[in-house]
């Protein structure tokens, strides 16, 4: 359990305990001072409550268990582990590129102002998919995969601006940075996820350190 | 021997039994790292606690306190 979790956790006991005790003793609130309290007991604690448990929600839903504990999402969580280097998200994960514990996330939260809040939009339209309706088979992005999500970590990083496909005409580039050749579709990093070819491979298995 | 409770006092114990189901609620979803659990916290410890809290509103606004 996490430290914001701990203390989301206390504050949901304490007004539990407190709501408890204006519970069964009503009586109290005939006081100035039992008004208050109920107020505090009974609007501030649970509002509190409320606010910490959405945001506690919000962040458990970018960890890597979350994306990976619905069904469809199992093979994608296997492609993590792939031992071939040319698979965009393992060679990313088994090196840490990413924070292990938020890969989905990471990759697919759009960079942008409201980044965050649209990539947890597209994941209630997820939600809606898997209980309501259908999901897609296989599973495809929304929108074409943007290279600014991979930008955001590469641009300006030495293997990338200098490496030799990328140096080479000066035109990729400029091209790559403005997404109009785009880094996983263009050829060059088009091996993603590919779950068919999850039969045939080879996964990589952690050792304990 | 106890006196019977006032029609604000029963409007606050019914606020406060569903606040208290509402935050057990939430208190389960937090312990459940699946997308179920959010819907679960939003729309049912979501529901309680805003009908608990509009309640407790309601009777401060609505009752006589005797």
């Amino acid at each position: 359990m996490t430290g914001t979790t701990t203390i989301a956790v206390a504050v949901i006991l304490f007004s539990v305990a407190l709501i408890a005790w204006l519970t069964f003793r009503p009586s109290i609130t005939a006081t100035r001072g039992g008004k208050i309290l109920a107020f505090v007991a009974l609007l501030v604690f649970p509002v509190l409550a409320g606010g910490m448990g959405v945001n506690e929600h919000i962040q458990h839903s970018k960890t890597t268990n979350f994306c990976l504990s619905c069904h469809v999402m199992e093979d994608y969580g296997k492609s993590l582990r792939v031992d071939d280097r040319s698979y965009v998200p393992a060679i990313h994960f088994q090196n840490n590129l990413v924070p292990r514990d938020q890969a989905c996330f990471t990759c697919h939260t759009d960079y942008t102002m409201f980044g965050d809040t649209n990539a947890k939009l597209r994941g209630l339209k997820h939600v809606y998919a898997y209980y309501i309706g259908k999901p897609s088979e296989p599973i495809k992005l929304y929108t074409p995969y943007n290279n600014r999500e991979c930008l955001h970590c590469h641009l300006g990083a030495r293997g990338f601006e200098e490496s030799e496909a990328h140096s080479k005409d000066p035109e990729v580039l400029v091209r790559m940075k403005s997404n109009q050749l785009g880094c996983t579709s263009s050829g060059c990093h088009n091996i993603v996820h590919n779950i068919p070819s999850l039969k045939e491979a080879t996964f990589w298995k952690e050792t304990d350190k | 021997m106890n006196s019977p409770l006032t029609k604000l006092e029963k409007r606050i114990r019914l606020a406060g039994l569903l606040l208290i189901a509402g935050l057990l609620v939430e208190l389960g979803s937090l312990h459940w790292s699946h997308p179920t659990a959010f819907l679960f916290f939003l729309l049912l410890g979501g529901l309680l606690m805003a009908a608990g809290i509009v309640i407790y509103l309601l009777s401060l606004v609505s009752v006589e306190s005797r």
